[in-house]
């Protein structure tokens, strides 16, 4: 129990004194046991107050002080550092907010805001007198991050990171780095190409002694927390021997004559089983499809020094202090028979028609029909109203567009449609669409609830389609192929991914970060970020500029080697715990683990993977788990506090001259209506009237005589009850 | 259901169109026109229709001829489509749709095709005149005839079947019920229309264009009625010697501006010219020189001596007559006064 407890209630100039009698509640608290001072002050915050809080800690010797101001989340900070200028403990300090939850909100009861103020403050009186002393929980970090995808967005954190003086691990699933990119030919705004910008990259990686990059690799396993995360990671076998030499590789890939599904090209041509994803794919090793080349027992032996089909995966054990996602997006796939995907020949996506044009570089031929006019549907698996992906995939439109526009340089005779719900070339990339539009591009607008409708007459593909900016005239296009624009979806595996890091998935299946605004690329989880599109759409840019904030933000983290974390955690009490794991089954983020103590079974937090969410609190079955600052007893004190009984006194009114007009007591109200009250004594005057008379602006006048009117206090002559202010203003005007 | 034609923008971009495809529906055009209406709204309609291709459409639509082009849609357009000069070239496509021949639009569309018309017509009245071996007395006898016989079977066999065409494509085929006492009713508009284009008060710009074209209009058609029924080169009367002297005037004075408006490109309508506006202001300018020198040297008798100046004025007046009258820009006279004899039908 404290018991030398300084209480200052806050003026705040008058936005708390003029409702809430502060003077009173300052009398009040004086008078308290325990209590050593108390006493109001102008602004609690200002520079000479926050000095005089300081003198008063050391000179009165106190142990614990209370504020009665504003909200904790403008001024708790600016406390806690006076109190600890002071030489208190900052978790002996406790903020109670009478403005926001006094004087503002009630200021049409004062004397009401007043008894409110008066157990809030008593309650927070109550809450620090149980107060402990609690010190920030310091935690060693290790200077190396995990960054999990080795796209645009992960090389490129990578590398601020590796110069930011991190040890960096960079995985990849995939066994050849680049990500989506490495699929796209040229990329809008710039024109670079995907490739070029993956190879760039990759050699600047290469540089940098202090990145480790794995392909074919995975997360397995996850445990420990900031600072100290424990990674496993698979990677997978390229069954290729690592000490082979390159030209004996490269020749065994050049006589492979084994062909497969190439899933880097959607299946629209075959690679070799020994292939890379395309000839320039880095790193610069090729890929052996073991399973195919199973029963080509001549052909592996004649290059048994190269090919290695007996390596096994392995699990290589990684210790990191921060872990960075990138994992990417999946396509949206569309169901067989969305818009004849899958059912009517040449429906393709967006990305497989993007490897389509890279794959034909004089004539747009598919399924022997060569391609003179596409038609693209927009938002197909985005932005639906019923559906899951509510969301707008923010590059579509403009990829879209920009795909347009290489359509027409690369072969020329091609007309395109876009049937579209909005165009979103939001920025620089507007331009594109003036392009697009300009070079003749047709564009079609349909609405979600009358989707176009792709269908066959004959041998000819014909898509209908109701045209919004043609009167919903219903309106059919040729075409030789159809494009379905298809949008962002969370990966497919972001479900393990969440699960081996803990992140948050939003209804959109999208990572979560803490705070779109203020926290962009913070988990919940300490130590993990969250990087480019797997938090959500975004375009390159955008992706590059997220990943490289979380870059920023964790080497700030490891910089010092320690993290100091907040005191207010779950604690368990070793006597009282009997291990049931109830308190670790509903911890979201496994803080909890069981533990031999002394030969008892008990439950034990880890301090650094606690948020001191309070979970766990309320289901343990002894009560033997509280949380640091939200104690039983500190909560049950402030309860208590709160529902003290509080007789506030009447205000001292010899010192202010009460005039009771018409059942109004005056100290509650603005001067200018005793004056208009008095003017108005027993007679009948308009607004005009009585500004005149008390000499003051009539507009004044107006807007309180009719807040006055509202009250039922007065009503002005030539104004009835009902009449709103401003059509009293017109009608007198 | 209509199929989107992408090829139309092709073919209207013949007609002088220009970046109108850049249009991205803002309706910015629509709403500062100030001759559009609720009921007759457009030219965002019509880029529309253009966009997508639908020629039945436009047929159907009186709209390209409702509008007088000020140019302030062009002028407000966020995308510097020109929507006023994509109205101008769906006229001069629809007058080539309107004309049975086809010979309008061929020539619309070449330059080459119009300018052998042109050569072809000197040498008919070269021929001709070599035929009656240059004697003028036969060479003017015919001359008067001439506009006479051109004037009555041009009206019937082109002209006429080409207004009813127009009707055909805007009031029958969208199967637009109207009764015959309607038809009565309206014409008084039609005459309105056709010797005053009032409508023209109602745009944006100055009145100055409305008026110098009115008066152009009146001079122009009294000529004709001078030269043709009051046989002006041969007359004896004072007042109608003098009368045909001040309308020639005008007619040249008022060419002349339009010609150097067109020069100077200062006005949205003299922005953009094709080679048929061109030869509208050019030959309607020649033929109030000419007809003025040729009643000036009649009246200094100087003609006898300087017949080729009859041979250029009759050169001059069978182009006109055979070619810009029937298959050019000439018609725009007639159609933009049925437009707005037929939109009352419709209305």
């Amino acid at each position: 129990m404290k018991e030398r407890i300084g209480v200052y209630i806050c003026h705040c100039g008058g936005n708390i004194s003029d409702y809430v009698d502060v003077e009173e509640l300052g009398k009040m608290f004086h008078a308290e046991d325990g209590i050593v001072i108390a006493k109001d002050v102008m602004f609690a915050c200002a520079d000479s107050n926050q000095k005089a809080m300081v003198n008063d800690i050391k000179e009165h010797n106190l142990d614990a002080i209370v504020v009665a101001s504003c909200s904790p989340k403008l001024h708790l900070h600016t406390f806690k550092n006076v109190a600890t200028r002071g030489g208190l403990n900052p978790t002996n300090y406790v903020q109670v907010n009478i403005r926001e939850q006094c004087s503002w909100p009630h200021s049409d009861k004062p004397r009401e805001a007043t008894v409110k103020a008066a157990g809030l403050i008593r309650a927070g009186i109550n809450r620090v007198s149980h107060s402990e002393s609690l010190d920030n929980i310091e935690i060693s970090v290790k200077k190396t991050v995990l960054v999990v995808g080795a796209g645009v967005s992960g090389m490129k954190a990578a590398l601020d990171l590796s110069k930011l003086g991190n040890e960096v691990y960079l995985i990849e699933k995939d066994y050849f780095v680049g990500g989506r990119i490495a699929q796209y030919e040229k990329l809008f705004m710039s024109g670079q190409k995907g490739k070029d910008i993956v190879a760039a990259l990759y050699k600047e990686i290469k540089n940098q002694t202090n990145i480790t990059l794995f392909t074919g690799a995975t997360v397995d396993k996850v445990s420990g927390s900031l600072g100290n995360f424990h990674v496993d990671v698979k990677v997978k076998p390229r069954f290729i021997n690592g000490k082979a030499d390159k030209q004996a590789v490269k020749t065994a890939m050049e006589e492979c004559r084994v062909f497969i599904h190439d899933d880097f090209n959607f299946g629209m041509a075959k690679r070799k089983a020994i292939y890379k994803n395309y000839p320039e794919a880095l790193p610069d090793v090729p890929v052996v499809d073991a399973e195919a080349l199973k029963n080509e027992t001549d052909f592996v032996s004649k290059f048994s020094a190269a090919l290695n089909l007996n390596e096994k995966e392995e699990i290589l054990s990684l210790i990191v202090g921060s872990v960075l996602v990138s994992t990417g997006y999946d396509s949206y796939q569309p169901a067989e028979g969305e818009y004849g995907y899958k059912t009517i020949p040449n429906v393709i996506t967006l990305p497989e028609f993007k490897r389509l044009m890279e794959l034909s570089p004089d004539k747009l031929i598919y399924n022997d029909k060569q391609i003179k006019k596409v038609a693209f549907i927009y938002c197909v698996g985005n932005r639906q109203k019923k559906g899951d992906n509510k969301y707008c995939s923010r590059q579509c439109c403009t990829s879209t567009i920009y795909t347009s526009l290489q359509l027409k340089e690369k072969y020329r005779d091609i007309t395109t449609f876009h049937l579209y719900r909005d165009i979103r070339t939001y920025g620089k990339q507007e331009i594109l669409y003036d392009q697009s539009a300009k070079q003749g591009d047709i564009y079609l607008r349909y609405d979600e609830k009358e989707p176009p409708v792709v269908g066959l007459d004959g041998k000819t593909i014909i898509v209908k389609v109701k045209d919004y900016l043609t009167a919903k005239m219903e309106m059919e296009v040729e075409a030789d192929m159809v494009v379905l624009v298809t949008g962002m979806v969370a990966r497919e595996d972001s479900q393990q991914i969440s699960e081996h890091f803990k992140i948050p998935i939003g209804s959109d299946k999208f990572f979560n970060e803490i705070h779109p605004k203020l926290k962009p690329v913070e988990t919940v989880i300490k130590g993990v970020y969250i990087g480019g599109t797997c938090q959500g759409p975004k375009n390159i840019s955008e992706s590059v500029q997220s990943s490289l904030s979380a870059a920023a933000k964790i080497s700030a983290l490891l910089k010092s080697g320690t993290v100091s974390v907040d005191p207010i955690i779950a604690r368990v009490d070793a006597d009282v715990c009997t291990w049931c794991g109830k308190c670790a089954n509903v911890c979201d983020y496994t803080a909890i683990k069981e533990v031999d103590a002394d030969g008892k079974r008990i439950a034990l937090v880890n301090k650094a993977i606690c948020t001191g969410c309070g979970i766990c609190a309320p289901v343990c079955p002894v009560n033997a788990i509280e949380i640091a600052q939200y104690t039983d007893m500190e909560i049950e004190s402030m309860i208590d506090g709160f529902m003290d009984k509080t007789e506030v006194k009447e205000k001292d009114t010899t010192a202010v001259e009460v005039v009771e007009t018409g059942g109004v007591r005056m100290k509650e109200y603005p001067q200018i209506w005793k004056q208009i009250l008095q003017t108005m004594e027993g007679t009948k005057k308009s607004i005009p009237q009585v500004a005149t008379e008390i000499s003051a602006d009539p507009n004044v006048v107006t807007y309180h005589m009719m807040t006055m009117n509202k009250y039922s206090v007065v009503m002005a002559d030539g104004m009835d009850e009902k009449e709103e202010y401003f059509y009293y203003k017109i009608k007198n005007q | 259901m209509a199929r989107v034609n992408p090829e139309f923008a092709t073919e209207i971009s013949k007609s002088g169109a220009g970046d109108f495809k850049a249009c991205f529906n803002c309706g910015t055009c629509t709403a500062t026109c100030s001759l559009s209406t609720t009921e007759n709204s457009f030219p965002r309609e019509m880029i529309r229709y253009s966009t997508l291709g639908l020629e039945d459409e436009i047929k159907a639509s009186l709209k390209p001829w409702l509008c007088y082009y000020c140019g302030e849609c062009s002028t407000q357009c966020p995308r510097q489509a020109n929507p006023g000069e994509l109205m101008m070239s769906l006229r001069r496509w629809l007058t080539s749709k309107y004309d049975w021949t086809g010979l309008s639009g061929l020539m619309y569309k070449s330059l080459t095709l119009s300018l052998a018309a042109f050569i072809l017509a000197l040498v008919g009245v070269i021929a001709f005149a070599g035929s009656v071996g240059f004697e003028l007395e036969k060479m003017v006898h015919f001359g008067h005839y001439f506009e006479m016989i051109a004037i009555g079977t041009v009206g019937f066999v082109i002209l006429l079947p080409n207004i009813i065409r127009m009707w055909w494509f805007t009031i029958h085929k969208p199967k637009t019920k109207v009764p015959f006492v309607n038809y009565l009713k309206a014409t008084g508009d039609l005459f309105v229309h056709m010797f005053t284009q009032k409508r023209a008060l109602g745009c944006d710009d100055n009145q100055f264009r409305w008026f110098e074209h009115f008066i152009l209009v009146l001079a122009y058609l009294s000529l004709l009625f001078t030269t043709v029924f009051l046989d002006w080169f041969a007359a004896t009367n004072l007042f109608i010697i003098v009368l045909g002297y001040i309308e020639s005037v005008i007619i040249a004075v008022v060419t002349v501006d339009f010609v150097s408006s067109r020069m100077k490109k200062d006005k949205a309508v003299s922005k953009n010219s094709q080679p048929s506006d061109w030869f509208f202001v050019i030959w309607l300018l020649l033929m109030g020189l000419t007809a003025f020198m040729v009643r000036l040297f009649i009246d200094l008798n100087l003609l006898e001596t300087n017949k080729w100046l009859y041979l250029v004025h009759l050169t001059v007046l069978v182009q006109w007559a055979l070619i810009i009258v029937p298959f050019g820009k000439w018609t725009h006279f007639l159609y933009r006064s049925f437009a707005m004899y037929l939109a009352k039908l419709k209305a």
